[in-house]
């Protein structure tokens, strides 16, 4: 068992330093070939130990401490392996689609020129996304979480030439160390409490320091809370909550497959898994669960209309993320952490498959991003048209409601929106999430299915001539949107790098599209199993009677938390409603996109307030560009030119140091050359050192 | 108030003035003369002492060396005298105050010599029938030897100082070789030429 | 005690001054044939007379004017040994400048002899003939190039200030005897702990002036830059090591052991002279631009650590004060060592400016000049860094933390212009190609460079013990 999880846990470890080290001297195809091996490898092994662990013989919770790394009185930290039912989830989703993204990218990338590179980074981050869900301390946790991080930034910003793309990758890493600070306060926090940072150690304490309460600027505060918040906003950072959320769409300035593994499936869904796995600690921090419950709900209603307006395909799907991560950390906050694992689990399978179909498009659009420009491509791209399609019933959450059969969002979206309402017999928040999750859902029935129409009906767009020519033009419409779309075509920053998909160079080009190789194709095809099956295969064992033998204690749950039985006991209308809304946006987007064309557009070009402010993504960036980045230039520019330059430079450094040279020149001066100059020094010195000693010594 | 009392005070008052000419007079040849004047007073201080050889030995070696060597260099190097003083009236307020202020400290300090010294009650070696020049020679070359011999080291470094630093060996000067001037014989200093009328004598 | 045993005792400075007579002989009758042969057997009688020094009797002779002891024994070893290094750096220098003398080695020898009665030094006679033996020699070396203008104005101004403060060093020992009604050290110590007032302390203060002139501690300084430019850079060598050292362990043993119980007193006035020539050496340096210029206020500044270290008033400060000081000498001199080297068109290289570059036209030189920088500096794991550290432990020890923390803002312009000697010579443009460099001058320069990185490491294993052997010798606590 322990050579099992260290290999699963290492091989992509071992992947990316061959790839990156020696990438040169292997070559494309050879770096290729290793990592992907050996992601399968590891996916195979982390198949092999789920199994094991939930139905096998292995122990419900176990642990392969590998190295000591932090020993300091109670701060003791460990590189160990930890494995439970949340690791073994979380790792069978991280190298499942890490493995079919590394498969994917042999396709998408082939043009690149520096792959060895691209899957050298795929492979350190399924590393450090690996370290993360097995940690067994917050600081093996941290140290996955900021290598996630790290490895994201590398991911967003590869195409470095682009300067979109290296302003994404600076954004991406500035957001997350705002929550990365509240994630180190709450780890400090942790840590003051309880006097370790080990999970063994620290959850059995907890119900013993469940009332503690602190005192700070004359206002007592409960610590479980304050800890449980502050943690929280690291979650927030990196699973792009509101507030904290604006990097996520930028994010999509990286190559497809990365928003796929990265900012779909796995890295943005480890604040989710954080926050579950730390249920012995929510469970006992009510004000914290109501953070959550509110942020998230927030979140995912937010990110729904913002995507409404959105005409970059990726953009779309990145809003649709946001908006289902909001889901999982409501459905966290009311108490129901199974039914968020669930949705974490059924979402990573269809996010993905709609990211790689997306991808597929672009790649057979000739890296055209802008969904204007697409249309009537079910022709061209069956095969992605019906695994997209899949993707798309998936995220909706069509299902019949009579067979209680349908697609992975169906279950996992009714347990949450259950869940959720049957909180709210213990506290009405718990019904405000659920009028919000059901609204959400049919906002997300209604854009996802709008991106679908826009991209495979209609009318071919980017078969009109002057498709390119005017694109800016009507893009100029929107004065607003600069920032917005100015990134949606990914190949205008590196027309040398691809030159073979550049089409701002020769307009005559053959435009037709085509269908993508099967290494995209074949991960297209094991995710839309995933998408079709997960939810009905494995909703009793997340969320259903069979969940205690499924989870064996990963999850606390409380005594008097009895939300995911409530969910299924409640009214049958609580478990239509999702639906209805479902398919009522289904409607309407069939309505605005398929019968009635050309209505949306004009919407769309007289601008209306509430559109432009749809489009516009509430204006966050806008406001946080005054509110934050202006005055923290402006205060940067008062310390630097006033502070530091004037006042410290000028009285530190450059102060001394002039004076410092001026009392040199001084001595210099005195240094005259004439010889009775020198003599009457030294009886100067004389002189002083006798009056000195006589004042001295007259004591 | 004895006689040796104002003999002390006379020579005393005598050798501080001469000692303030030495630095003040115009006339360097009579700052030199100045200076005798102090070594001779200074002599004087010491026959009063009882140490008649560091008197005579002051005399001898200061006055009749040391000075008279002093009055011919002034003498001899043309010194432009009147510039080299043309800063004294600009250094004399401050000079003159760290002047004074050396003075009151030294006093303090000479009055509490007088008063507490050791060596004021340290007995002068001379004996019953022991000369002052014996008593110092017995200890020169006995228990200061060393000392002695380090001294004269340090005379021998001063004329080997002397002679790197002034001693030229110019070509083309004539010298004075006692040994060729004597070996000097007939044959070799001595040419009898046949001179030709109108020809001259070519080397 | 009789005249044979005392005469072991010193045996030493009797094989330098005999040496000396026979070897002047050789002078004279041979002439200027004779240079080299002087010259070698200058350097003969050195380390034989090292060889005396290390393995001879100790003991105290002359009365107590003469004292062998660890003290003594460790110094005179340097100071013998940094003599040779002398002649072997000047004599061929001055072979080269066509003006080679057979006095040069003798002068040196002189100097050494005056040096081994400083550091030997019991009472204050020997303590002013060691003094003056010493100077006077130096004197003549500093103007030994006597058709230079500046090395004779050099010379001059050294002696006239060195005459002044042989002036004040004799009325403090005046005073001294006066007071204490002897001019043995012991004797005195008695005295002045039998309470013989503050009018000894007086005395002190002029002789602390005197010997603060000898090592060129500030503000008894002045002489020391104009020396160093005008002297010729060998002779610089010579008189920025050993007679520094010579008059680091004199003042040591004058103040060790003829005023143990006035520590207090003197305390103050060293470390008030190690404050100011911590600053000045700091300070006056930043605006440098002539390297002798430069190094001499290095040597100020330096002079100032180890007068730090002395001011501590303990064992461990004298042990430190001589590990300071042995590892400064090897380092200054490697250092003037690397300036006799190099030469453009004839004319020595002295300005920052000609060492612009120096790096691509001579790396080995600018490698040596940059350890021995890096090393004067202070940075780890140079010998400067050690010495430094002996240095400030000390004081720290012994209560001196305010001084040590004053030191160690003092090393910050230092470095400036220690960093600035890299930078000119790492990154600027070259400024054109040098002569040919002599093999004897660069051989003790890189020699230097590699002791203080890392044959330093070795070499002060042996270091320590020995010095505080020595340093035990004063019999501080």
């Amino acid at each position: 068992m322990k050579l099992i999880l260290t290999l699963l846990v290492f091989l992509p470890l071992l992947g990316a330093a061959l790839a990156g080290l020696f990438g040169r001297r292997l070559r494309d195809r050879a770096s290729q070939a290793i990592t992907t091996g050996l992601l399968f490898i590891s996916c195979a092994l982390a198949w092999w130990t789920f199994y094991q662990t939930i139905w096998g013989g292995w122990p419900a919770h176990a642990v392969v401490e590998l190295l000591s790394f932090i020993q300091v009185g109670d701060f003791q930290s460990t590189w160990s392996i930890r494995l439970d039912s949340l690791s073994a989830v979380m790792g069978v989703v991280v190298t499942s689609v890490s493995a079919l993204v590394h498969l994917y990218s042999w396709g998408y990338m082939a043009e690149d020129p520096s792959k060895p590179r691209f899957f050298a980074y795929l492979s350190l981050f399924t590393f450090a996304m690996l370290m993360l869900v097995t940690a067994n301390d917050f600081m093996q946790l941290f140290f996955g979480w900021e290598g996630v991080g790290l490895a994201s930034y590398l991911l967003i910003g590869f195409w470095f030439k682009k300067p979109t793309a290296n302003a994404a990758a600076i954004k991406a890493f500035v957001v997350n160390r705002v929550g990365d600070f509240g994630f180190a306060l709450g780890i400090m926090t942790v840590f003051w409490m309880f006097h370790t940072i080990r999970f063994p150690d620290l959850f059995p304490q907890i119900a013993a320091h469940a009332g503690r309460s602190w005192t700070f600027a004359g206002r007592s505060w409960s610590a479980l809370d304050l800890a449980g918040v502050l943690l929280f906003i690291g979650a927030m950072g990196k699973s792009a909550q509101f507030f904290l959320h604006t990097w996520l769409p930028d994010a999509m300035e990286g190559p497809t497959p990365v928003s796929a593994l990265i900012h779909a499936a796995t890295m943005v869904t480890a604040g989710v898994y954080m926050v579950c796995l730390l249920s012995p600690l929510y469970e006992y921090a009510p004000q914290a669960r109501t953070v959550i419950v509110v942020i998230g709900a927030v979140t995912s209603l937010f990110a729904a209309t913002v995507g409404l307006a959105q005409n970059d395909i990726k953009r779309v799907i990145a809003y649709s993320t946001c908006s289902q991560l909001g889901y999982m950390f409501f459905a966290a906050g009311v108490g129901a952490y199974q039914a968020a694992m669930f949705h974490l689990f059924t979402h990573a399978f269809f996010k993905a498959l709609l990211f790689l179909g997306a991808g597929s498009v672009i790649h057979a659009m000739h890296h055209e991003q802008d969904m204007r420009r697409m249309g009537g491509l079910a022709r061209y791209l069956p095969i992605t048209f019906a695994v997209m399609t899949i993707g798309t019933i998936a995220i909706t959450g069509l299902g019949v409601p009579g067979l209680n059969w349908g697609f992975a969002g169906f279950y996992s979206k009714d347990s949450i929106l259950g869940a959720a309402y049957a909180a709210g017999a213990r506290e009405p928040l718990g019904y405000f999430a659920f009028v919000v999750g059901t609204a959400v859902a049919g906002l997300t029935a209604f854009y996802s299915w709008r991106l679908a129409f826009m991209t495979f009906n209609g009318p071919p767009e980017w078969a009109r001539a002057d498709a390119h020519a005017h694109g800016h033009a009507d893009q100029g419409a929107h004065a607003l949107s600069d920032h917005a779309t100015s990134a949606q075509i990914e190949t205008h920053a590196e027309p040398d790098e691809t030159p073979d998909h550049s089409h701002s160079g020769d307009h005559g080009h053959d435009l037709k599209p085509h269908e993508s190789p099967w290494t995209m194709l074949v991960p297209l095809f094991v995710l839309s199993a995933g998408a079709i099956l997960a939810g009905a295969v494995f909703m009793p064992h997340f969320v259903g009677p069979w969940r205690e033998a499924f989870w064996r204690g990963a999850i606390f749950v409380g005594r008097n938390n009895k939300v995911l039985d409530g969910a299924e006991s409640g009214p049958s209308w609580v478990g239509l409603a999702p639906l209805v809304a479902s398919v009522a946006g289904l409607a309407i987007a069939a309505y605005y996109y398929l019968f009635a064309r050309g209505l949306a557009r004009r919407i769309a070009e007289r601008g209306g307030p509430l559109h432009t402010f749809l489009y516009n993504k509430w204006f966050f960036d806008e406001l946080y560009d005054v509110v934050f980045v202006r005055t923290a230039r402006w205060f940067g520019g008062l310390f630097w030119k006033g502070g530091d330059q004037r006042t410290i430079d000028g009285l530190g450094p450059n102060g001394v140091s002039a004076v410092a040279a001026w009392a040199g020149r001084g001595l210099g001066l005195l240094q005259t050359g004439y010889l009775y100059h020198y003599a009457f020094v030294m009886l100067l010195g004389v002189l002083g050192l006798l009056t000195y000693a006589l004042t001295v010594w007259a004591r | 108030m004895g006689l040796q009392a104002i003999a002390f005070y006379v020579l005393a008052v005598v050798t501080v003035a001469s000692a303030f000419g030495v630095t003040t007079a115009r006339n360097p040849v009579h700052s030199v003369l100045f200076l005798i004047l102090t070594f001779f007073t200074a002599a004087g201080l010491f026959v009063l002492l009882g140490a008649e050889f560091l008197a005579m030995l002051l005399v001898v070696v200061y006055v009749g060396a040391v000075a008279v060597l002093f009055l011919f260099v002034v003498m001899m190097l043309d010194v432009d005298f009147a510039s080299l003083r043309a800063g004294f009236a600009r250094y004399l307020p401050i000079g003159g105050a760290v002047a004074v202020f050396l003075l009151i400290e030294m006093i303090l300090v000479s009055g509490a010599v007088a008063e507490r010294g050791a060596a004021a009650h340290v007995k002068p070696l001379s004996g019953e029938n022991i000369s002052n020049t014996e008593a110092i020679g017995r200890v020169l070359y006995t228990d200061y030897l060393y000392d002695f011999q380090i001294a004269g080291l340090v005379l021998l470094v001063a004329m080997i100082g002397a002679i790197v630093l002034t001693l030229k060996h110019r070509p083309g000067i004539k010298r004075q070789t006692v040994a060729d001037q004597t070996g000097r014989s007939v044959r070799g200093g001595l040419q009898v030429v046949q001179v030709k009328v109108g020809e001259g004598i070519a080397e | 005690m009789d005249l044979t045993s005392a005469l072991q005792i010193a045996l030493p400075e009797v094989i330098l001054a005999l040496g000396t007579l026979v070897l002047i002989v050789v002078g004279a009758f041979g002439g200027e044939k004779s240079t080299g042969l002087v010259g070698l057997g200058a350097g003969a009688v050195l380390v034989e007379a090292a060889a005396a020094a290390c393995w001879g009797p100790m003991g105290q002779a002359f009365h107590g004017g003469f004292v062998a002891d660890a003290a003594a024994q460790f110094s005179k070893v340097a100071i013998y040994l940094m003599s040779a290094v002398a002649i072997a750096l000047g004599a061929p220098w001055l072979r080269r400048k066509r003006s080679a003398k057979f006095e040069y080695p003798l002068l040196v020898l002189l100097a050494a002899t005056g040096m081994g009665v400083m550091v030997s030094a019991g009472d204050l006679i020997s303590l002013y003939i060691g003094i003056e033996l010493q100077s006077l020699a130096l004197y003549v070396l500093a103007a030994f190039q006597r058709d230079d203008s500046r090395s004779s104005e050099a010379g001059l101004k050294y002696f006239v200030l060195g005459a002044l403060s042989s002036g004040l060093l004799l009325y403090g020992a005046s005073l001294i005897y006066g007071f204490a009604g002897s001019v043995r050290f012991a004797d005195i110590a008695a005295a002045v702990h039998a309470g013989a007032g503050q009018g000894v302390i007086f005395g002190l203060v002029f002789l602390i002036c005197g010997m603060a002139f000898k090592v060129s501690a500030a503000p008894f300084h002045m002489w020391t830059p104009d020396v160093y430019e005008g002297a010729p850079t060998p002779i610089v060598a010579f008189i920025t090591a050993a007679p520094k050292l010579a008059a680091m362990v004199l003042f040591a043993r004058a103040l060790a052991l003829g005023f143990p119980g006035a520590t207090g007193q003197w305390q103050q006035v060293i470390v008030v002279i190690a404050l100011i020539s911590m600053a000045v050496g700091a300070l006056a340096g930043l605006v440098q631009r002539n390297l002798k210029r430069l190094l001499a206020y290095s040597s100020i500044l330096n002079i100032g650590y180890a007068l730090m270290a002395m001011a501590a008033g303990t064992e461990g400060g004298m042990q430190a004060m001589l590990v300071f000081m042995v590892l400064y000498m090897i380092d200054v001199t490697g250092f003037f060592a690397c300036l006799t080297a190099l030469q453009r068109d004839g004319r020595p290289m002295e300005r920052l400016e000609d060492f612009a570059g120096l790096v691509r036209v001579r790396p080995g030189l600018a490698l040596a000049i940059t350890a021995l920088s890096l090393s004067l500096l202070g940075l780890p794991p140079f010998s400067g860094f050690w010495s430094k550290y002996y240095v400030f432990k000390a004081a720290i020890a012994g209560g001196l933390w305010p001084v040590a923390v004053f030191g160690l803002v003092a090393s910050v312009p230092a470095a400036f212009y220690y960093l600035r000697i890299l930078k000119t010579m790492w990154f600027d443009e070259p400024a054109g190609a040098t002569d040919r460099t002599p093999g004897d001058a660069s051989a003790i320069g890189m020699g230097a460079a590699l002791f203080s990185f890392p044959l330093v490491l070795p070499a002060l294993a042996a270091l320590d013990p020995l010095a505080t052997l020595a340093a035990r010798a004063f019999g501080l606590a």
